[in-house]
């Protein structure tokens, strides 16, 4: 779906932090609260809550990068991880977690949810990538939502989800089949 | 046909219905009844009912055996192309709504998806025994009958690795199917047990 997300730049948020030489990474924390999102409290779910996902810091600090806090014009609901989530709009949907409590500087890079429960499937960088297949299935096509019921719209996946032109460059030199 | 077949037949037919009754009511007024994904909810839809049903075709049997629901073993046919049916719109589905009939990228998906490959695979299975599910086949094939449906031993757990395959979170769905199918397998081979020290 082309979502039209509102928000602030991730930079100027990271920015009033001043964060020194040392921070390479960013952590972000998503909220858990079980009596409240129900999914959380499921057996055999297979991820293990808090949700956490991270960023490389020139990553973090791109223009593309943001902290949403509005969706259609209106408040974030609470189901789109109100009331702020990340956007990373050239990586797969995963590494924007919701409901942000807790930012962190790190040296390292964090240990992501996804990678943890998968780590053949899921990587830390985890850009759009057509060419590189997750071990179950292709990447290679997308259906774009909406999609009616007799024309479902499939096309083919653009490489940085369309973003090459501003993002390919933080990738050069490095082996994306590798660093998936 | 006996009465319990048209009460099974009417059970076994109401998520079909359902489907037709939701897919005309979402093409006038899309995401009325099937979400924002409705290719997506129906292929869901289809298969859930179709594997369901695989496991109430061998529940027949136990119940036979176990509640003494003698009439049950009529009803097995019945249940068994019921699941046929739905595993078929299961995959027409996927082939129409998902894939949109683009069979390169259906062949890509055959080969690269494992559990498309497993899935189809129980397909084909189910499609030699829907063929051969009539009393002309098992005059036909006697004995050999018994042994090709045989096959939904291995039909169905090829079809529950299919959900698990595709599943990225949340086991719990295929826990349960491979739950209930262990069970019946352990009805079924206790029952064999005793049937062999008895005679």
């Amino acid at each position: 779906m082309v979502v039209p997300w509102q928000g602030i730049s991730l930079r100027k948020v990271l920015e009033k932090f001043e964060p020194n030489g040392n921070a390479k990474f960013v952590e972000f924390t998503t909220l858990k609260r079980p009596t409240e999102m129900v999914g959380q409290r499921a057996s055999f779910s297979g991820i293990d809550w808090p949700y956490v996902e991270g960023l490389r810091m020139d990553e973090a600090m791109h223009p593309l990068s943001i902290m949403v806090t509005g969706l259609f014009g209106k408040p974030l609901p609470k189901q789109n991880g109100a009331p702020w989530r990340l956007m990373v709009p050239w990586k797969y949907g995963f590494k924007s977690g919701k409901s942000i409590v807790r930012i962190r500087f790190m040296a390292k890079p964090p240990r992501t949810t996804w990678s943890l429960l998968a780590p053949n499937e899921y990587g830390f960088y985890a850009n759009v990538n057509p060419k590189v297949a997750h071990p179950r299935w292709s990447q290679a096509s997308e259906r774009r939502l909406p999609s009616s019921l007799l024309s479902p719209n499939r096309r083919p996946t653009m490489p940085f989800n369309g973003y090459a032109n501003e993002v390919a460059g933080l990738y050069s030199g490095m082996d994306l089949r590798r660093f998936f | 046909m006996i009465w319990s077949w048209w009460i099974a037949l009417i059970l076994f037919a109401a998520p079909g219905l359902w489907a037709l009754v939701a897919i005309v009511v979402d093409i006038g007024n899309p995401g009325q009844m099937l979400g924002a994904d409705a290719g997506e909810t129906l292929v869901r839809h289809f298969g859930e009912w179709g594997l369901r049903m695989l496991l109430v075709t061998l529940a027949l049997s136990s119940l036979r055996r176990r509640a003494g629901f003698t009439q049950a073993i009529r009803l097995r046919r019945l249940a068994g192309l019921t699941a046929f049916t739905y595993l078929s719109l299961h995959g027409l589905s996927y082939l129409w709504f998902l894939a949109g009939f683009e069979w390169l990228q259906i062949r890509e998906d055959l080969v690269e998806r494992a559990y498309i490959t497993v899935g189809f695979a129980a397909w084909l299975i189910l499609s030699v025994l829907a063929v051969t599910s009539t009393r002309g086949w098992q005059r036909r094939l006697r004995q050999r009958w018994q042994t090709l449906h045989a096959l939904i031993y291995l039909a169905i757990p090829l079809g529950i690795l299919h959900l698990l395959w595709l599943t990225k979170a949340g086991y719990a769905e295929a826990l349960v199917y491979a739950l209930v199918y262990a069970i019946l397998m352990i009805e079924r081979l206790l029952a064999r047990r005793s049937r062999q020290t008895a005679s």
